[in-house]
């Protein structure tokens, strides 16, 4: 009989004891393995949001912020000049367009009213006259929408005005992101591809393609251009669905502003040079002519709260894994004491202390491997609950605080109650972390097994160790 | 040959030291049956315990076929212990949860022996020890005392060993088991020429040994041997060696 052999019948020996010991580790292991799952998936998940806006800035006309008006256009010139600027990686202007239902139009143009919505249609950020398309906004105007419409409908001519709906969103952009500079999610279809003037394609949310009973290929006009439907997105809210995307010179060639930008795009090479980054940017710039803010800036604090997620679930997982060692050393100075004779009439039929010593490391190690596959299953029940629970519980102050806070900019169309298209970065990033899913995968599974072999292994070597002191006399007492 | 040469082994409890074994010398030929007689507490064990190296002497020396068993180092007392001992105890002392079969090969896997090798060997030894073939591969609770004691007899010559000391071999036995055993141990040490050294309380069984000694306040005197009944009066050996 081999010494495992012998290690694995000594775990079995007392088989309601090893019973009791395997179901207190399986519950140690399985919280360790619980909370390393927790850890990885929270760490996912804040590289992802990191990713997607960490290291976004956003550049806007000095003076154009939300209501307030004023201010320069930006220009591609100073696009130029933002790409020179130290650690910026990519410049993506944009050009925003307020567009109203062609038919809709007509109506109040013949009605009188020839202004455009006064009150909270206030179009900041440059934008000019409004055009028309052939598209019906997928969006109710709601009570806000409703309230700003009647304060800008008291015309000159003092008549009742028709009911409107709100305006719609184009923009034109550089690049395939949105204008928080995260990658637009298409559904269906393909990307803008060539951006220059003569193109007319153009990406729709999806909400607005179903209220205009539009898909890939169908065609729609803004003023007397035709564009054609290349692509579908998904921006993950309804106002970020009804919203459309053409290449940015088509946007500028409609507006009739050729070297005229929204906002700018600007994508720093790493979270760590975002702060340099932004002041380079404001001082090439000037603080006159444009205004840097920062995205991450609104995340913080979330992604805060997700960091102490993943610090209070690396704790729980490292003092899991300590009780699993301590249970081990216990368990196995308690045998070692136990079986002090035994021990000695090994030494006395001539077995070496490291052969000894083995013996009961290898026993501990057949009770953690048991304990390890009941814990490995808790685990991977208990995972996702335990996340939704940590990260729930961390983050729900965070949350209702952030949400439908978008970044204010010359972009930012009201109406509704709407900011953005898509919504600012920390209404996605509320999103993200109410996503926050758990998934026990085999590789985060087995490291963390690892480390619990490791520690029992640990664990064991100091009773292992403790056997090398007993004497073989131990084997004439009580003889 | 063993050689004990002016062997001591002090204890101290408290302000007293105690002496349970006091200069003993002896010598034993190859092949002799001895025995130790003497009342509980009279330090047999002890002295067992120095012989086998179970424990190390305050001062003196055992000497095995000339080597010295005096400032060896734990790793080569552990291989004294594997090659050239087998110890028998009265509790038996095997290992609970294993065959019979599994505790006789244990010396012979700490002793690096092949498993087919030593499968062979255990069975072997098994059937001189007259267990029951049925029962070579039962655990050792569900034997009797006397089944045990054989298994550990022959756990105890699994390494062929030069010297086998046993403590009170029959102690936990019923008088017949315990006359099967000596019978047993006698055959074996006329067979194998091995040592044996039985330490006991139970005169009956140290009448049926070549050479009888007696342990008294830690001082070891040899008594007539049965071959030579009815001798002149013990002679104390640890003052005249007496050689067989």
């Amino acid at each position: 009989m081999s010494v495992l052999a012998r290690s694995v019948g000594n775990a079995f020996r007392n088989k309601v004891r090893s019973a009791a010991v395997v179901a207190v580790l399986a519950v140690a292991i399985g919280l360790a393995l619980a909370m390393l799952v927790a850890n990885q998936a929270v760490g996912a998940k804040v590289q992802e949001l990191n990713a997607s806006v960490g290291t976004v800035l956003t550049v806007n006309p000095a003076g154009g912020q939300g209501f307030e008006g004023g201010g320069e256009p930006l220009t591609p010139a100073q696009a130029a000049r933002a790409a020179g600027v130290p650690n910026v990686t990519a410049v993506v202007g944009t050009k925003a367009l307020r567009l109203r239902n062609a038919t809709e139009a007509a109506a109040q143009t013949a009605a009188g009213q020839t202004g455009g919505p006064g009150g909270g249609f206030g179009g900041p950020g440059g934008q000019s006259a409004t055009l028309t398309t052939s598209l019906t906004v997928a969006v109710d105007a709601g009570t806000l929408g409703n309230r700003n419409q009647e304060t800008g409908t008291t015309g000159a001519t003092g008549t009742t005005q028709p009911v409107r709906s709100l305006p719609l969103t184009a923009t034109g952009i550089g690049a395939e992101v949105d204008s928080t500079g995260k990658a637009l999610e298409l559904t269906e279809g393909t990307g803008l591809g060539d951006y220059t003037v003569s193109s007319t394609k153009a990406l729709l949310g999806t909400t607005l393609a179903e209220k205009n009973n539009l898909a890939v290929g169908s065609t729609f006009t803004i003023n007397s251009t035709t564009f054609t439907v290349v692509g579908l997105f998904d921006a993950g809210t309804a106002f970020g669905n009804n919203a459309l995307y053409v290449t940015l010179p088509a946007a500028q060639a409609l507006a009739e502003l050729p070297d005229e930008l929204s906002t700018m795009i600007v994508t720093v090479n790493s979270m760590e040079n975002v702060d340099a980054a932004k002041s380079a940017l404001q001082e090439a710039l000037g603080s006159d002519k444009a205004d840097v803010t920062q995205g991450q800036r609104n995340l913080e604090t979330a992604v805060s709260s997700l960091d102490s997620v993943k610090n209070i679930s690396f704790v729980a997982f490292v003092a899991a894994l300590g009780t699993a060692g301590l249970i081990i050393l216990l368990i196995m100075v308690m045998l070692v004491r136990e079986r002090r004779r035994e021990i000695g009439v090994l030494k006395a039929i001539g077995a070496r202390n490291r052969t000894i010593g083995l013996q009961f490391v290898l026993e501990a190690l057949v009770l953690v491997a048991l304990g390890s596959a009941v814990g490995a299953a808790i685990a991977s029940f208990a995972s996702g609950g335990i996340a939704s629970a940590l990260v729930s519980s961390n983050t729900s102050t965070t949350a209702v605080a952030g949400r439908g806070a978008g970044v204010p900019g010359g972009t930012g169309f009201p109406g509704g109650g709407a900011g953005l298209p898509g919504g600012g970065p920390l209404g996605g990033a509320s999103q993200l972390l109410t996503s926050v899913t758990a998934s026990a995968s085999p590789g985060v599974i087995a490291a963390g097994i690892a480390a619990v072999f490791g520690v029992a292994i640990i664990g064991a070597l100091v009773p292992a160790l403790l056997t090398a002191r007993i004497r073989p006399i131990e084997v004439l007492r009580g003889e | 040959m063993i050689e004990v040469k002016n062997l001591v082994r002090t204890f101290k409890t408290g302000d007293r030291t105690i002496k349970p074994v006091n200069g003993v010398s002896f010598e034993l030929e190859e092949g002799t049956l001895a025995s130790i007689v003497g009342k509980s507490g009279s330090g047999k064990s002890t002295l067992l315990s120095l012989l086998g190296a179970l424990d190390k002497p305050t001062s003196g020396d055992v000497v095995v076929n000339g080597v010295s068993l005096a400032g060896m180092p734990d790793g080569k007392l552990t291989e004294y212990r594997r090659r050239d001992i087998g110890f028998v105890f009265q509790q038996f002392n095997l290992i609970p949860n294993l065959s019979a079969l599994d505790n006789v090969m244990l010396p012979m896997e700490f002793a690096g022996v092949r498993k087919p090798m030593r499968d062979q060997r255990a069975r072997e030894l098994l059937q001189q020890v007259q267990l029951d073939p049925e029962k070579h591969g039962r655990r050792i609770n569900r034997l009797s005392g006397g089944e045990q004691q054989r298994v550990a007899i022959a756990r105890a010559l699994a390494n062929e060993p030069k010297l086998i000391l046993a403590d009170e071999p029959t102690g936990n036995l019923d008088e017949q088991t315990g006359e099967h055993i000596i019978e047993l141990l006698s055959s074996l040490s006329r067979d194998h020429n091995t040592t044996i050294l039985v330490v006991t309380h139970d005169r009956q069984l140290a009448n049926k040994t070549d050479r009888r000694f007696r342990l008294q306040q830690g001082r070891l005197t040899e008594e007539p041997a049965r071959d030579r009944a009815g001798a002149a009066a013990g002679v104390e050996a640890g003052v005249g060696t007496a050689a067989v």
